[in-house]
């Protein structure tokens, strides 16, 4: 019975799966796959990638789901962040785009970082700009790491706490 | 029957609301033209690279200014040096003669008009056999399928084949009509689709290739997306041979969106948005790029 009733809710559970991801998508088994290209060969082979993409939006019209929405997010102070962490985290997400000290190669699609603590912004408005930077720039191209799920609420305090001490 | 028409109401609306389209954002639309030139307007980088044959080699030299040579310093003739590229071109005229014994290889690709020199310059463009409008490599899949050969889209020959085919049109400008049809239709969509933004960062092409041309994400200089098409496809050492699509496929994986499969109608219409930005330049082929 039991058995049955798990058999029952996978096949209740396997269009909705489908529908999610479109046909057109470079998928297979449910993970996301990258082209490879073979010298002197007429295919074209598909390897898993190192990270899976398979939640998100991609550019196919068959995609029916929707982006996450803007979203306020009220941070509660105190800021409890571990500054030492958020630099490691700043190098891993951030600079890419904002020049950070030590950088041999800056970015500069983003502000620079250098000399940050001098701005002596509020801690839950920068935490807002990291969870969800569209609540006060529309059209930014910063990513929204809250609420896209790429970074925890912790995550984001320690990343505060960093910015906060860049002297 | 009131509650019954009041259902079926209820069904209908919740039928009509399922086709609308969920919650999207959009990087704000520039005015492009579907004309190179429209460059000028866009990263002003036009100037430094439209005449190919007097590229000013010390841009090329600078890391902070090669971006304003768009690549074109990887193209001949200015980079004259052998590379893989020319082994593709090389395998690609090996491949075309072998499909190509009784002619009717360069007929299907032509649509029996037979010119071959022409074929980079005009694609993507509305095949009625296919009943939509496609890129060379999909024409180039479909047509050696039918002499039951696998040429799939984005593979090494494939490719290599467009390669040669574009090398034979050397010199000559893209030229690609998307004032009206078919292919008015698919260039709006690609348009459209530049600025969709998508996957984990919620990025859109335009992004980058349209708001923040010549800005640093590290070690990258992001360049102006007009006058690409000429060049593709390319040589790359990590990729050996790249089709504009797989591009496309490539920079989807690196801002973390799930790429599409080279051929489908999103990245052909992309193509066709690209490509008519490339209209007036000259192909310029076999181009080499970095890494
Ligand atoms: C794709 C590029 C990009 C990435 C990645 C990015 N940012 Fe930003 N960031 C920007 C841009 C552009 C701005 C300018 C304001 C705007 O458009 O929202 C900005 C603004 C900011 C600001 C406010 C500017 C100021 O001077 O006070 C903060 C704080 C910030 N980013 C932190 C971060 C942190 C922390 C990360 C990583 C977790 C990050 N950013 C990742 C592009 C980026
Ligand atoms: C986060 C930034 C970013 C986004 C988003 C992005 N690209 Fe790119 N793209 C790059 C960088 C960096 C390069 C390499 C430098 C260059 O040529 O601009 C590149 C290269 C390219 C090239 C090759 C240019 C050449 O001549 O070698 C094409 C074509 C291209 N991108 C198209 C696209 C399309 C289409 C999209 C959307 C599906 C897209 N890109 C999204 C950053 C991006």
């Amino acid at each position: 019975m039991r058995l049955l009733l798990a058999g029952l809710a996978l096949l209740l559970a396997t269009p909705v799966w489908c529908a999610e991801i479109p046909s057109d998508a470079g998928v297979s088994d449910g993970k996301t796959m990258a082209p490879q290209i073979i010298v002197n060969s007429g295919r074209l082979e598909w390897a898993p990638y190192k990270r899976d993409f398979t939640r998100w939006l991609t550019l196919s019209y068959q995609d029916r789901r929707a982006t996450p929405e803007p979203t306020r997010f009220a941070m509660k102070l105190p800021l409890a962040g571990d500054k030492a962490r958020g630099k490691a985290l700043a190098w891993e997400w951030c600079i890419t785009c904002h020049t950070l000290p030590g950088d041999e190669w800056p970015g500069n699609v983003g502000s620079p970082m250098v000399h940050y603590k001098q701005y002596k912004h509020a801690d839950p408005l920068i935490f807002q700009q990291i969870f969800d930077p569209r609540i006060f720039n529309p059209n930014t191209v910063m990513p929204a790491f809250g609420t896209f799920g790429l970074l925890a609420e912790q995550d984001i305090r320690d990343l505060v706490a960093y910015l906060q001490s860049i002297e | 029957m009131k509650t019954l028409s009041f259902l079926l109401a209820a069904l209908l609306a919740s039928a009509t609301l399922a086709q609308d389209i969920p919650y999207r954002e959009y990087e704000p639309f520039e005015r492009y033209e579907p004309l190179v030139s429209g460059d000028l307007t866009l990263s002003g980088t036009y100037q430094y690279w439209k005449d190919p044959a007097n590229l000013d080699y010390r841009l090329a030299g600078n890391p902070d200014e090669n971006w304003k040579l768009n690549w074109k310093f990887m193209d001949p003739p200015f980079n004259q040096a052998v590379h893989g590229g020319h082994f593709a071109v090389d395998r690609g005229e090996r491949l075309f003669k072998q499909l190509d014994v009784y002619g009717n290889f360069a007929s299907c690709l032509s649509e029996r008009t037979g010119s071959q020199q022409n074929l980079r310059a005009g694609y993507p463009r509305w095949r009625a056999d296919l009943g939509h409008v496609a890129g060379l490599e999909e024409v180039i899949e479909h047509c050696g399928a039918k002499q039951g050969r696998v040429l799939q889209n984005g593979s090494y020959d494939n490719s290599a084949i467009s390669l040669y085919l574009a090398s034979l049109g050397n010199g000559q400008p893209i030229n690609i009509d998307v004032s009206a049809g078919p292919m008015k239709e698919a260039y709006d969509r690609g348009r459209r689709l530049f600025h969709t933004k998508a996957g984990a960062f919620n990025f859109a092409c335009a992004s980058c290739h349209t708001h923040n041309i010549g800005k640093r994400l590290r070690g990258n200089v992001i360049t102006t997306i007009y006058g690409d098409a000429a060049h593709y496809p390319v040589y790359r050492t990590q990729y050996m041979l790249q089709s504009l699509q797989l591009r496309f496929a490539e920079c989807n994986l690196d801002t973390r969106t799930q790429p599409l499969r080279p051929g489908s109608q999103p990245y052909t219409d992309l193509e066709v948005f690209v490509t008519a930005l490339t209209n007036g330049y000259p192909i310029s082929v076999p181009a080499e790029r970095d890494w």
